[in-house]
């Protein structure tokens, strides 16, 4: 009896110090914090070490190589923590702060990553990089997201396809242009071993957010200021839609069906359209910059069989005269207000110089989002995309602030719909109307 | 065991002291909200240190005539404990919630019945509840039907009938998240080839796939149930009923049907309230989607969106969550209802025999 | 003449079992046929044997399970160190109050007991949303984390699980003589060294039926864990990595069945291992 109950004892206490060891790592917020800020960070803050969280862990040697490089140049210490894909990044810094062991810099993914920072960044309006790119991040805190990186929403094509049918891509600002580009491919598919013109998706359960978010975006900032944000407000004030605006999107939405590869529009998989876009099948697909990185790598044989033809973005013109992409930083890094903030913006405006450049770029793989930057990545749309930022053409990337679900839950299943031939244009602007009321009502 | 051994005499006190002083001191630092630095981190240690101490003592008190009600009690409290702070408080709460403006943390105003108004005002919902009525009265039929198939496929002379059995159910052990990635795969990627279009992006017949995975998982359970039950008819019975001339399909309707006349109530309740249940599936394989082009004058994004999945996307997705609570309160009042039904089924069932 | 219709019937029987057995088992293989294959080989043909190779299996099990997405091992041993703690405390304890609501009737026990009974019908749904912000407030409060942790989840299931495991323990104990408790008592067993000694060894049929009927439900399950877990947090149990990992944003078939058959071939190793087990002990759950 004894043992049965000193085993029982054993096993609460087992689990009761389980719940310690679950709980001290968690940082809970009422626990007013007490873990020790020393052990972690690699010896006391002084005023010539700088301490950097990073959220992409695959990109920590080429980081670690710059951290290197900056100590040799100045004599300052950067030490690069990075995180990978499964760890709470926001979680960890949380507790990072109650424990008074905040890093000097760190990344954040948005407008919600952010708000978890009010008054607690600091800002760089006075570094010389602000006027060097437009992708860095503002808020009423004033610039306090370093980019690093771009990413860019437009019609990717194939440039060998346009060059061979005769299209020259800087044309496409029009829908007339784009009907008559797209017919002059569509007669000429055979011979350009194409089996449709564009690769158009609108799968609603997996692939929602291409078109319930990047097309759905483009009716919110195609063609605008990178801080316009006329129809943004519209929607976010009770999920209105600008009738006019809209039909036009909606009729360059049924050019793009017309003219899509049938078989697959409906219920295509991402992994179908990448590879048949890799494969040389398709002029034109409906996804942005990132499908370079699949192209190149998990797609690669294919690609090469293809014969690694050059590619391209052209702007969703679904009004005359739209001749922007959509471009925007997926994670910036900002300086903590509290840390080691000169050295830390010190560091941010070396990244910027060539050598700096030269790393980020050429071994990170990142696009640069500066303008003065002399590299271009090896990514295929690494081109395109610099070629637009430094003729100051492209435009915000305001989706991100849509309502909650709302591709999820609504647009996504509405473009599908429209692909089906369910809706009718007029029925599918009313539709949306409706759905973007519902949306915003709840 | 006749005598108290003085031990017991000095620890117990001592015990159920110290456990108390614990307890106390841990509450003490939650309520002023800190404490001496050390301790207030670990308060919540302190706490079940404090439990576990003062449960000792009790089990060490020094009495012969109450210590069966101690051990009585020490031996109820971690299940009833645990029951209630993850059953009965939630449930209270839960009903309280659903009548003010709960949003996820906290409340400002009793609001009554008004969130139920509301939801009855909402198609989507009114749709989402249509169609779980329809799935139910869909599984429950063709479910029991397979499943009491596949039983008379078992039982009869088969060979090699455990690995059949045993294929039949193995569907119903692999989770509904895992398998419902697994039948998107196959509808959209394998199945598609045949179909054209793969059969999830139209809600009618992605409702039917739903049904048909549905009973793929649990028509090799029901027919377990089925098998139990037709085991039980008596063997002679049979065979008198062979003797007298009835083929298989009399002997069937007359002697087996009735004789497991309890089973089969129990497997129409049991697919009747997991069916009602349904969630992961249903998430995993069209996460609600569909479209209805026109229900009661509206535009509906949520086809095959069934109760449990409605419930999770109004309280989590859209945030809505007292709206979701009231909601879910309906869905417990209708399994309420479901389940006296039962009970009054199978009561008058056992006066008959 | 009647043993050629028999065999007619007998053939016929075989191959209606053989067709759904097929079915039945259809998507099992073609998840097993499709982790040998790379991508592109399964969106190309997904039915075929073409393009499978050991070798690609070996970096499709490579990339899921060193994928910092999923981290499956972690899910793993979260999801068998939760599967395992909620199975012994919910037998022992379970066990306990069966066995003392049993052997006092009071107008307590049975109160408890009819209180447990009719908790059954209560809907997850309905308690998930406050069960969420109880946990929240209670763990803030008294400073433990019952969200995000091993221990509060063990705790929730120890709540769920414990009608059902009361219930049909109650009635295993009920099948137990007195007369042996008496006899115990007299041979100067204590009162607590009688449920300890001799009940809980004797209700080993019934612990094997509620263990199966749990671990199986507990093992699979998917809401509680992605409420209280978070559906990309620090814990996570298999069902919510699987779910995290399909739900991100681009769909890599080869890792997604990759990554389901690793989910399902702990469940069907147990399976073929206590076969008979599991099947009789799901039916006596059911028929209870």
């Amino acid at each position: 009896m004894k043992r049965w109950l000193s085993l029982l004892l054993a096993a609460v206490l087992t689990l009761s110090l389980a719940a310690c060891g679950g709980n001290a790592p968690a940082g809970n917020d009422a626990s007013g914090g007490a873990e020790s800020p020393a052990d972690s960070s690699g010896g006391a803050p002084s005023a010539d070490s700088i301490r950097l969280v990073n959220g992409k862990i695959e990109v920590d040697a080429a980081l670690k190589k710059l951290a290197a490089m900056y100590k040799e140049e100045t004599g300052v210490e950067v030490s690069i923590e990075s995180m990978g894909g499964g760890i709470d990044i926001q979680g960890t810094l949380k507790g990072y702060y109650q424990a008074g062991n905040m890093p000097d810099i760190f990344v954040n993914g948005g407008a919600s990553d952010f708000a978890n920072w009010g008054g607690l960044c600091a800002d760089m309006s006075d570094q010389p990089w602000v006027s060097d790119t437009d992708a860095a991040y503002v808020n009423e805190d004033g610039v306090v997201g370093f980019p690093y990186t771009v990413e860019a929403i437009g019609l990717a094509y194939n440039a060998d396809i346009l060059e061979k049918a005769g299209v020259d891509p800087a044309t496409l600002t029009s829908p007339a242009a784009y009907e008559a580009a797209f017919a002059t491919i569509d007669g000429m598919k055979d011979e350009l071993g194409i089996t449709a013109v564009v690769g158009y998706y609108t799968e609603p359960v997996n692939l929602y957010w291409s078109t319930g978010n990047h097309l759905f975006g483009n009716y919110e900032d195609a063609g605008l200021d990178r801080e316009d944000t006329t129809y943004f407000d519209l929607l976010s004030n009770g999920g209105q839609l600008d009738v006019d605006r809209f039909t036009d999107f909606a009729n360059f939405v049924a050019l793009l069906q017309q003219y899509a590869d049938q078989s697959m529009m409906i219920s295509g998989t991402y992994d179908q359209q990448i590879l048949n876009f890799a494969s040389g099948k398709y002029a034109f697909v409906t996804q942005g910059s990132w499908i370079g990185a699949t192209m190149t790598t998990d797609d690669a044989d294919a690609y090469a069989a293809a014969g690694n033809f050059k590619v391209g973005m052209a702007p969703y013109a679904f009004q005359d005269g739209i001749d922007t992409i959509l471009t925007n930083s997926p994670s910036w890094w900002a300086v903590y207000k509290d840390g080691n903030v000169d050295a830390a913006k010190a560091f941010l405006q070396w990244l910027t110089t060539d050598a700096a450049q030269e790393v980020l770029v050429m071994e990170a793989g990142f696009i640069s989002p500066f303008n003065s930057s002399a590299y271009v990545a090896t990514d295929p749309f690494a081109q395109t995309i610099v070629d637009y930022q430094n003729a100051g053409k492209t435009s915000g990337w305001h989706w991100l602030g849509n309502k909650e679900g709302l591709a999820q839950n609504y647009t996504g299943q509405v473009f599908n719909d429209y692909a089906q031939g369910n809706l009718d244009t007029e029925r599918f602007v009313q539709v949306m109307q409706q759905v973007c009321a519902t949306a915003y009502a709840g | 065991m006749d005598s108290i051994h003085p031990v017991r005499k000095v620890l117990s006190p001592l015990f159920l002291i110290g456990g108390l002083a614990l307890l106390g001191a841990s509450l003490a630092m939650d309520c002023m909200g800190g404490g001496p630095p050390p301790f207030y981190q670990y308060r919540g240690l302190i706490l079940i240190a404090g439990i576990l101490l003062f449960f000792a003592g009790l089990y060490l008190f020094p009495t012969l005539t109450h210590h069966r009600d101690i051990v009585n009690v020490i031996f109820l409290f971690p299940l009833l404990f645990t029951f209630g702070v993850t059953v009965i408080i939630p449930l209270l709460l839960g009903i309280f919630y659903s009548m003010t403006d709960w949003t996820g943390i906290r409340y400002t105003q009793f609001v009554g019945l008004a969130n139920y108004a509301q939801m009855f005002h909402e198609v989507s919902f009114l749709w989402s509840l249509l169609i779980t009525v329809l799935f139910v009265v869909f599984n429950m039929v063709l479910v029991n039907l397979v499943g009491f198939a596949l039983a008379l496929l078992c039982t009869s002379r088969l060979k090699g009938v455990g690995f059949f059995r045993a294929a039949y159910f193995l569907p119903n052990l692999i989770g509904g998240i895992v398998l419902g990635y697994v039948w998107q795969f196959v509808f959209n990627n394998v199945l598609v080839k045949v179909t054209g279009a793969s059969l999830l992006t139209k809600t009618p017949s992605a409702f039917a796939a739903i049904i048909v995975v549905y009973i793929w998982q649990y028509a090799g359970y029901i027919m377990l149930i089925y098998v139990n039950g037709l085991v039980t008819v008596p063997g002679d019975v049979l065979e008198a009923a062979a003797i007298d001339g009835a083929n298989a399909f009399t002997t069937l309707l007359r002697i087996k049907i009735p004789m497991i006349a309890s089973t089969i109530t129990i497997c129409t309740f049991l697919t009747l309230t997991s069916a009602f249940k349904q969630f992961d599936v249903n998430m995993a394989l069209t996460n609600g989607t569909g479209s209805v082009m026109d229900f009661m004058g509206q535009y509906l994004s949520n086809g095959t969106q069934m109760l449990a999945l409605n419930i999770y996307n109004t309280a989590i997705s859209k945030n809505s969550y007292a709206l979701g609570q009231a909601k879910a309160v309906l869905f417990f009042i209708i399994l309420a209802c479901v389940s006296l039904v039962q009970v009054r089924i199978s009561n008058s069932k056992e006066v008959e025999l | 003449m009647k043993t050629k219709l028999k065999t007619s019937t007998f053939v016929t029987i075989m191959v209606i079992a053989v067709i759904v057995a097929l079915y039945t088992l259809a998507p099992f293989f073609l998840v097993c046929i499709n982790v040998f294959k790379n991508a592109n080989g399964i969106v190309a043909d997904p039915v075929s044997f073409a393009g499978a190779s050991v070798r690609q299996l070996m970096t499709n099990l490579s990339n899921v399970i060193n994928n910092s997405n999923f981290s499956f091992w972690y899910a793993f041993g979260t999801s068998a160190l939760i599967t395992i703690l909620s199975l012994i405390l919910l037998a022992l304890f379970g066990g306990m109050a069966a066995w003392v609501i049993c052997r006092n009737k009071t107008v307590w026990s049975n109160a408890i007991y009819m209180v447990f009974i009719a908790s059954m019908i209560i809907p997850f749904q309905v308690v998930m949303l406050p069960l969420i912000s109880t946990f929240r407030d209670v763990g803030n409060f008294v400073g433990l984390s019952m969200l995000q942790s091993i221990p509060g989840i063990v705790f929730a299931y120890c709540g769920f699980g414990g009608a059902m495991t009361v219930f049909i323990l109650t009635g295993m104990v009920k099948t137990v003589p007195y007369d042996l408790e008496e006899a115990a008592s007299i041979d100067g067993c204590s009162y607590e060294g009688i449920y300890f000694r001799i009940i809980f060894p004797l209700l080993r049929p019934s612990v094997v039926t509620v263990t199966i009927l749990n671990g199986m439900w507990i093992w699979n399950d998917y809401l509680l864990p992605s409420l209280m877990l978070g559906q990309n947090g620090k814990v996570k149990t298999l069902p919510v990595a699987v779910q995290a990992f399909v739900g991100s944003y681009v769909k890599q078939w080869d890792l997604i069945l990759t990554a389901a058959l690793l989910a399902m071939i702990p469940m069907i190793i147990i399976f073929l291992i206590a076969q008979r087990q599991i099947m009789s002990g799901m039916v006596e759950g059911a028929v209870k």
